[in-house]
């Protein structure tokens, strides 16, 4: 089978949410010493964008979108040793820090977000959910962080990310991090008001919010 | 803490496929549904009896029992409740997603969604034909953080429930644990049209 249509079964593998073919695939291309980075870039990431496409227009819906998020982080799993033995450094496209804020235990929009942002080449560390406010600051430096997306899923909580804000911007790392929000409560105008970088509705906007803001 | 306090552990949960698919996103195109989704919910649903522990508590309290909050108005008596289905659930959950399984664990996790709006639905249901018996008629459920009933109120429910009793706290943010638990509160009037209006 020639290149292009391994790497066609991978983009389709992602798409059609088929797991056990996009791992299948990816044991292939090690066995048979293909260029990683290539099969990264033509094969799966074309899926994963393909399906945020089909996502944006309306053909997909969140099951769809999670699906190939889990096919390309199996596929990933399974290149990563091959990728770490050829030295290969994909390229990321930045690295992240995410967590719920303190006070407030929902984890499943955060968790979400944290998966596409990583089908579609962030690093992502996630710091889980009710993470003291510091924290977020203090990983962000200790991590040299691009990021920083803060969830809160409550009136109470959201005042969180306000604060986490005020912390980078009194410790002089403002403008270290871009600082990104979300959750049910929050909204543009709020994100504006407390000086974030970006708001996301959902998960895969907070790919695309966060895509635009690097490339500004 | 008053002894008329009542728990409920006797739920019959049917959840309805619709419903978490509409959860789950599916607002209109419900053709599209691929198998394995619905092969998946499946397979959760049948795990359900393992992964939900159905509770309620309530209370009916006479007018001069509550904080006097304007929600509470002209009513006879007010019932508050709290209804759970408990902490494992919502732990699986979190460990499927952990361990790259998030459309197992969302699939988990809207069906818990659902369970705990049934607990709801009965428990109102039980509390509405109580009420009934006292010759009140009750007003819909209504739970804090919703319309003027400040998030903040989850405290009064909480001084007036021994919600230990059936494992749910709130947290310094006036959020339950577990998270699949609902309050609410019910007016009890003596006039029926008062209870409509609500």
């Amino acid at each position: 089978m020639k290149e292009n249509e391994i790497y066609e079964k991978m983009k389709k593998a992602i798409i059609e949410g088929n797991k056990d073919e996009a791992e299948r695939l990816a044991k292939e291309a090690l066995e048979k010493k293909m260029d990683l980075l290539k099969v990264i870039e033509k094969g799966y990431v074309q899926g994963i964008q393909k399906v945020g496409e089909l996502w944006e227009k309306g053909e997909y819906f969140l099951p769809e979108l999670i699906t190939g998020a889990e096919c390309m982080k199996g596929a990933m799993k399974i290149l990563e040793p091959g990728l770490k033995k050829a030295k290969i450094k994909t390229q990321s496209q930045g690295k992240v820090i995410i967590g719920t804020v303190e006070g407030d235990i929902h984890d499943i929009g955060k968790n979400l977000v944290a998966s596409l942002l990583a089908a579609n080449g962030f690093e992502v560390l996630d710091l889980g959910a009710d993470v003291k406010l510091e924290r977020f600051v203090e990983k962000a430096e200790e991590a040299g962080a691009d990021f920083i997306c803060l969830s809160a899923l409550l009136t109470t909580t959201m005042l969180g990310q306000k604060k986490v804000i005020e912390i980078a911007r009194e410790r002089k790392m403002r403008e270290r991090f871009k600082i990104m929000v979300g959750g049910a409560p929050v909204n543009q105008k709020w994100a504006e008001g407390i000086g974030a970088d970006g708001y996301a509705e959902n998960a895969m906007a907070a790919v695309r919010v966060a895509l635009d803001i690097l490339k500004k | 803490m008053a002894e008329n306090i009542k728990t409920i552990k006797e739920y019959e949960i049917e959840l309805d496929q619709k419903k978490i698919l509409w959860t789950l996103g599916y607002k209109k195109k419900l053709a599209s549904i691929n198998e394995s989704l619905s092969q998946m919910i499946l397979e959760e649903k049948a795990r359900l009896n393992f992964l939900l522990q159905p509770a309620a508590i309530y209370r009916i309290l006479d007018y001069e029992e509550t904080n006097k909050h304007a929600i509470f108005q002209n009513a006879e008596k007010v019932v508050l409740c709290i209804c759970t289905i408990g902490p494992t659930l919502e732990e699986e959950s979190g460990r499927l997603m952990k361990e790259n399984e998030m459309l197992r664990g969302l699939v988990l996790d809207a069906l818990g969604s659902e369970a705990v709006e049934q607990v709801a639905l009965q428990s109102e249901k039980i509390i509405s034909q109580e009420s009934k018996k006292l010759n009140l008629w009750p007003s819909k459920r209504f739970s804090p953080g919703f319309g003027k009933w400040d998030i903040m109120e989850q405290q009064f429910i909480f001084q007036m429930l021994p919600a230990q009793n059936i494992g749910v706290s709130l947290n310094e943010s006036c959020m339950m644990i577990p998270r699949k638990s609902i309050s609410f509160r019910i007016n009890l009037y003596k006039n029926q049209s008062m209870g409509r209006k609500q």
